[in-house]
């Protein structure tokens, strides 16, 4: 399988604080990959390398072959690499639909339907919401909805560039049984019917076992041990803190 | 379907402003008029300010550099190099936007406290340059700046205060109404996103540095036509224009008002400004009134009064919605 990403001997230092030593992980068109790893191993660090919110100190991101090492967050979502994050961050002072209409709007997919063709936007708009699940809570204050709905908003968000790859940051904590479910179901219908690629940071070894077609642990900044989510198992971290919370959005860690 | 943000401009603003076009009639004295026209030209800085500060966040201080700038270009091309005044008034504009362009550049690549930091800087070096610069005048025979300024020539020999009055309010309502147009805008809705959270902005694609600079720019320029009036009504550029206390009237006016609403900082201006220039109230007793009335809204209101009642409004229609059980 050709790789659609690929994240090239990635070292990332804070201070004298060595996150990442030299990670190479790649992943392929339409392929959900898991990465599992102890608290302070340096997946979020990752996470935030491979979109472009933290630069390495070496190594480089390849997307569809191109290097885009030196792109911004902004010009990475509408070059089709889009994330959710930890901790959702909604903008307090808009609603749900004015939400997902900034992404829509800066989104280049987006920006072309808007160009002359007003209803197309419009559609483009109300069926992101009806796909998350979003529709009835439209005009309500993003800050005020429940965290499943904030999973939601961030999934409405990252789909509406039409992505050809999604990380998603622990997208399944802090949610109920429900939610949980509901949105693994929506993360399932994207990949089948829009063939997205994931990288799926979480916690939950359930959770990676049961989406990913492929797991990576990371450990002391380095890929520890790679292999099929059922043989996660096999996988021992050698930290003795292999469950916490890794920390939040932010750069470092 | 629009996004029922700002929802529709209530009847009041519309007798509010019939009220102020018929208020001349009544008899105003000439220093009132002043007063009022001032008035109108210090609503466009507010809200201007609210376009940057409020609409995109990034908290300004040194606002008075864009309103100083225009001051200041109509004083010494009218009267150093001897433009005539609509000319001059367009340089003026246009320095006025480029001086937003800059400091959108600067403080581009900053967030929060740090914005602010480097625009009060930046107002503070502007205020202290041209508070110590004297400039010559063409004849020699004696030198302008500093405190006492420099003359506008207007060469509108026509010009009065009934007609300063009556085109600052024309002037009021066309810069509010682009406001609104910029607040309801994509750009509008872009910037309120940046100002609500620049990381998700950024993971929305949003390019959080040309917007902020666009921000700036679209501020400046309408702090510059304020200023432009300001500087035709008035007759003169002082360093004062430039001052701390004019960056920090337009802020308060905003938080007062409510910031992001752009109709709030102009009311609290329209309110504020001819009740403490008007009753000829002290110096220090302004600045005390500008504190209480700042405590006052922050404990009441704490969005500003607009800004309050736009959220209960909101709220209510959210309940309304749950009630209907959509």
């Amino acid at each position: 399988m050709s790789d659609l990403l690929l994240a090239d001997r990635i070292t990332k230092s804070f201070g004298t604080n060595r996150v990442l030593r030299g990670v190479t992980i790649g992943i392929g068109r339409g392929e959900v990959v898991g990465l599992f790893g102890p608290n302070g191993s340096g997946k979020t660090t990752l996470a935030n390398i491979i979109t472009g919110l933290t630069r390495p100190d070496k190594g480089r991101i390849l997307f569809e072959g191109k290097d885009v090492t030196g792109m911004s967050m902004d010009a990475r979502f509408r070059a089709g690499i889009a994330r959710t994050f930890q901790i959702p961050d909604p903008y307090p002072s808009l609603t749900v639909v004015e939400s997902v209409r900034v992404a829509l709007l800066c989104s280049e997919a987006g920006r072309k339907e808007t160009e002359g063709k007003g209803p197309g936007f419009q559609e483009n708009l109300d069926s992101l919401l009806v796909r998350t699940g979003l529709f009835a809570q439209r005009f309500w204050p993003a800050a005020k909805l429940s965290q499943g709905c904030l999973r939601r908003l961030e999934f409405a968000r990252a789909i509406s560039c039409r992505p050809k790859f999604i990380l998603l940051d622990e997208v399944s904590s802090a949610l109920s049984a429900r939610d949980e479910a509901e949105l693994v179901a929506l993360m399932r219908s994207l990949h089948r019917e829009e063939d997205i690629s994931f990288l799926l940071i979480s916690h939950n070894p359930l959770i990676l076992e049961e989406l990913c077609d492929r797991v990576v642990a990371i450990e002391d900044g380095r890929v520890f041990w790679e292999g099929k989510p059922g043989d996660l198992a096999k996988y021992v971290p050698t930290s003795h803190h292999a469950h916490g919370d890794e920390g939040g959005n932010h750069e470092g860690g | 379907m629009k996004p029922p943000r700002f929802g529709k401009i209530p009847g009041v603003l519309v007798a509010g402003a019939g009220i102020l076009l018929l208020l001349p009639l009544a008899g105003l004295d000439v220093f009132l008029l002043d007063v009022l026209t001032i008035g109108f030209l210090t609503a466009v800085y507010a809200g201007s300010w609210d376009i940057v500060g409020g609409l995109a966040g990034q908290i300004s201080l040194g606002h008075a550099l864009f309103f100083g700038t225009a001051t200041y270009s109509c004083a010494l091309l009218t009267s150093l190099l001897g433009w005539p005044f609509p000319l001059a008034a367009g340089a003026a504009l246009l320095l006025s936007t480029a001086a937003g362009a800059a400091v959108g550049t600067l403080s581009a690549p900053l967030k929060g406290p740090f914005v602010a930091l480097l625009t009060l800087a930046l107002g503070e070096a502007a205020h202290e340059f041209f508070l110590g610069q004297t400039f010559f005048s063409p004849r020699g025979a004696y030198s302008w700046g500093g405190e006492g300024g420099i003359p506008v020539l207007l060469g509108i020999p026509w010009f009065s205060p009934w007609i300063a009055y009556y085109a600052a309010l024309a002037f009021l309502l066309l810069c509010t109404w682009i406001m609104l147009r910029i607040a309801r805008s994509e750009t509008g809705l872009i910037w309120t996103a940046l100002s609500g959270s620049e990381l998700s902005a950024r993971a929305s694609g949003v390019d959080i540095r040309r917007h902020k600079r666009l921000a700036f720019v679209a501020a400046a320029a309408l702090a510059g036509a304020a200023g432009v009036g300001f500087a035709a009504c008035v007759g003169r550029a002082t360093a004062d224009d430039f001052s701390l206390e004019l960056s920090f009237q337009a802020a308060t006016f905003a938080a007062v008002g409510g910031r992001g609403t752009i109709v709030g900082p102009i009311l609290a201006a329209l309110l504020f400004y001819p009740l403490l220039q008007g009753t000829g109230i002290p110096p220090a007793g302004r600045v005390l009134l500008y504190a209480l009335v700042l405590l006052f809204t922050l404990r009441f209101f704490p969005a500003g009064v607009a800004g309050t009642l736009r959220e209960r409004a909101r709220a209510r229609r959210m309940a309304g919605r749950k009630g209907d059980g959509r």
